[in-house]
């Protein structure tokens, strides 16, 4: 099956591709987006003091 | 002169700093006047494929910002390093591994199982955690490796000059812009768009001598506006930051974490509070000096905010 890849996706915050799988004919069978990142701020905020809080998931995203 | 190459990436990182490159305002038509973005993810649409098709050095600058977190992030960094004449780690992940770094304190599985499994507002009745391959019907999907261990991009290439800062200041970037334009820059290894002070050298709060009786949080006590943090027992560490940035934490009314990195000639940022915080600490008794130690918050990610890959301990024993 031919495939697309757009990797990276560009001009937004944060990391994407997507795969595009065209059927024989040419039509689109399947695409999927994938998010490639994870850093975990989930896990390596618990039990932070409070006021910490801000200053460190302000960096999840900079945009 | 042909224009200058350049090229701008972000790994494990939070957009922040080519944000920060944004913010040189008009300045930004002078870049443009000089150099060519050849890559650049969020604002221009190369992809992977077109700098693997570049030859060898042909970007004169990267600026490469976050941490190396998984294998994507290595994969780019051995890249932009072979096609890069000059590689510079910009901003804190990239310097000395940046907040990405505090997942350090966890193993990778202790990160999925919070992120995938715990969290409130996950639903994931079938546990599914991300798999490097997936194969789907249509054919095999990957995302890239996540790994253990989150590293500064001096731990993985060769970094030719470290710019610090999470972000680091338009108006220090101006300046190391300048630098690569103008052909003046230093020996190679050298941290630029900083200064070779302490936090507490270019700090405007009043300073007498310190001496701790006890350590206070600024969400259950008001600190005085014009007074050193440190002396009103709020940590702070300005004395272990290299300076360059305008202490624009304290000028907003909250202590230095560290983000500019250890100042010269000091290896391990977070041992170096340690040591700096025990010889302010004012007590006589054994006692006093344990509840003063128990007083201060979060230790480990208050000394190590934004250094845990770079420091001496790297990271929790696996």
């Amino acid at each position: 099956m031919k495939r697309i890849s757009i990797d990276p996706i560009t001009r937004l915050e944060g990391h994407g591709k997507i795969e595009i799988f065209l059927a024989d004919d040419g039509s689109v069978a399947n695409a999927y987006f994938q998010v490639p990142e994870l850093r975990g701020f989930e896990k390596f905020v618990e039990g932070m003091p409070i006021e910490e809080v801000p200053r460190v998931v302000s960096r999840i995203c900079g945009v | 002169m042909a224009k200058l190459k350049l090229a701008s990436y972000w790994a494990a990182a939070c957009g922040g700093c080519d944000v920060a490159i944004l913010d040189v305002h008009e300045k930004i038509l002078d870049i443009a006047a000089a150099a060519d973005i050849v890559f650049w993810p969020i604002a221009t649409d190369f992809k992977y494929r077109d700098v693997e098709a570049m030859p060898d050095a042909n970007i004169d600058v990267t600026l490469f910002h976050g941490a190396v977190r998984n294998s994507e992030n290595e994969h780019l960094a051995h890249l932009l390093r072979e096609k890069s004449k000059v590689l510079v780690a910009f901003g804190s992940c990239a310097h000395i591994g940046g907040i990405p770094g505090l997942a350090n304190l966890f193993t990778r599985e202790e990160i999925f199982k919070r992120v995938y499994g715990e969290s409130p507002s996950t639903v994931n009745p079938e546990k599914v955690e991300p798999q490097a391959k997936v194969t789907m019907p249509e054919g095999e999907i990957t995302i890239p490796e996540f790994y253990d261990t989150v590293k500064s991009l001096n731990q993985v290439v060769e970094v030719d000059y470290y710019v610090p800062g999470c972000p680091p200041t338009p108006k220090q970037i101006w300046n190391v812009v300048q630098a690569i334009v103008n052909g003046q820059l230093p020996a190679k290894g050298t941290v630029i768009g900083a200064s070779e002070k302490t936090q507490c050298d270019e700090c405007q709060r009043k300073k007498q001598e310190k001496k701790i009786t006890g350590f206070k949080r600024i969400a259950t006590a008001q600190p005085d506006p014009d007074t050193c943090f440190l002396e009103q027992g709020f940590l702070c560490m300005g004395p272990v930051t290299r300076g360059g940035c305008d202490t624009r934490c304290q000028l907003s009314g909250v202590p230095c974490r560290g983000c500019y990195g250890p100042p010269p000639g000091v290896l391990d940022q977070g041992a170096k509070a340690l040591s700096a915080i025990a010889s302010v600490i004012e007590a006589k008794e054994e006692a006093d000096v344990q509840r003063i130690i128990d007083e201060i918050p979060d230790p480990l990610r208050s000394f190590n905010r934004f250094g845990i890959p770079a420091s001496l301990i790297k990271r929790k024993v696996l």
